[in-house]
């Protein structure tokens, strides 16, 4: 097994339990270490998703029902960007 | 030459990681734009069973045999006090039923119970998620009340078996109420964490234990009044007030279903 797919995999667990309590400032900070050391942590989008499916996604509310998902296509993006200027 | 050839392929690759990604972003933003419940839908089904799960173990199902039937003796010494306070509220209640069905005003609408599935500060949106939806004829009509007849918000989505309550003391929420033994019309502005504020005119006079109430045939109590920050500059004073319940302890609510 390589050996970064068990901490990823650790990291997974854990941004999706804290995901499934709502604890965003678990997984925030979780979802921005994944995005920097893995390539293609689409994990955080999903996450993103299933945050705003279980706690938001209220009619009325607006753009701010969606601050999951916005936020986690911000890090991937941004992140994914930032790792290629970064490690030149 | 080699080394071209492998740029191209890195290229070529990008570049449909990007399409593929970008296909997927389409498909997903159009789920949630002409589906909005497909995804909720999903993952609040796989997830009730572990909410559920969490909800009984915080009730106290793995603790000892000892330490439950203590908890049990006590417990039956408490509602043997409360009944015999309860026969008083009863009876007041009655009375006031009685007087509301002579003058053909009686209330009609049915309460079920719901159990808090998860509550602020952890949920997100300062909302609350209760265990019963569409299963129990919920709508986004439905008011919210804690116990003690608190109003406390209402229901802002339903699925299947869960629904989502928006607290009218979340950020930006407005709900008309009446305020002290004047009972002055204002305006309840949310503040999160269930707290309100509300403006009125200096003239009103209020203070710190004031009763807050929505204005109903039945006044159903909505908050105490906790604090007034008054600046003698301003004609108005911003009135400060929360629920008699904590909203971070709410365990169990009860929820108006119409038409039922």
């Amino acid at each position: 097994m390589n050996k970064k797919i068990l901490p990823r995999i650790i990291i997974d667990l854990i941004l999706f339990l804290s995901v499934l309590n709502g604890w965003w400032f678990v997984a925030l900070p979780l979802g921005l270490i994944g995005a920097y050391m893995y390539a293609h942590f689409v994990e955080i989008i999903i996450a993103g998703i299933i945050y705003d499916s279980l706690f938001g996604y209220i009619p009325g509310m607006g753009n701010r029902a969606y601050i999951g998902t916005i936020v986690a296509v911000v890090i991937y993006g941004t992140l994914s960007g930032l790792k290629k200027v970064v490690r030149k | 030459m080699t080394y071209l050839q492998a740029n191209n392929r890195s290229n070529k690759r990008q570049k449909r990681t990007i399409l593929v990604s970008g296909i997927v972003v389409l498909i997903i933003a159009a789920l949630i734009f002409w589906t909005p419940h497909f995804f909720p839908s999903i993952f609040n089904t796989i997830v009730r069973p572990f909410w559920r799960m969490e909800f009984s173990l915080q009730s106290g199902s793995l603790r000892s045999p000892t330490q439950l039937l203590n908890e049990n003796e006590n417990l039956k010494q408490q509602l043997a006090d409360a009944q015999v306070r309860m026969q008083t509220i009863q009876a007041t209640e009655t009375e006031n039923a009685e007087l509301k069905a002579m003058l053909g005003r009686a209330s009609t609408t049915p309460r079920i119970l719901a159990a808090v599935l998860k509550r602020p500060p952890f949920s997100g949106y300062d909302e609350i998620i209760i265990d019963a939806g569409l299963d129990k004829g919920f709508s986004t009509t439905s008011l919210v009340y804690a116990s003690g007849n608190i109003l406390i918000g209402k229901v802002s989505d339903v699925l299947g078996e869960t629904s989502k309550v928006t607290l009218f003391s979340s950020p930006g929420q407005k709900y008309d109420v009446l305020i002290g033994a004047e009972h002055a019309p204002a305006v309840a502005v949310g503040r999160g964490g269930g707290q309100y504020e509300a403006q009125l005119s200096r003239d009103v006079k209020v203070v710190e234990g004031d009763v807050v109430v929505s204005p109903s045939l039945n006044d159903k109590a909505f908050g105490i009044v906790t604090g007034v920050l008054s600046d003698p500059a301003q004609p108005f004073e911003t009135v400060l007030f929360a629920p008699p319940v904590n909203v971070y302890q709410l365990r169990w609510v009860l929820v108006n279903v119409k038409g039922k």
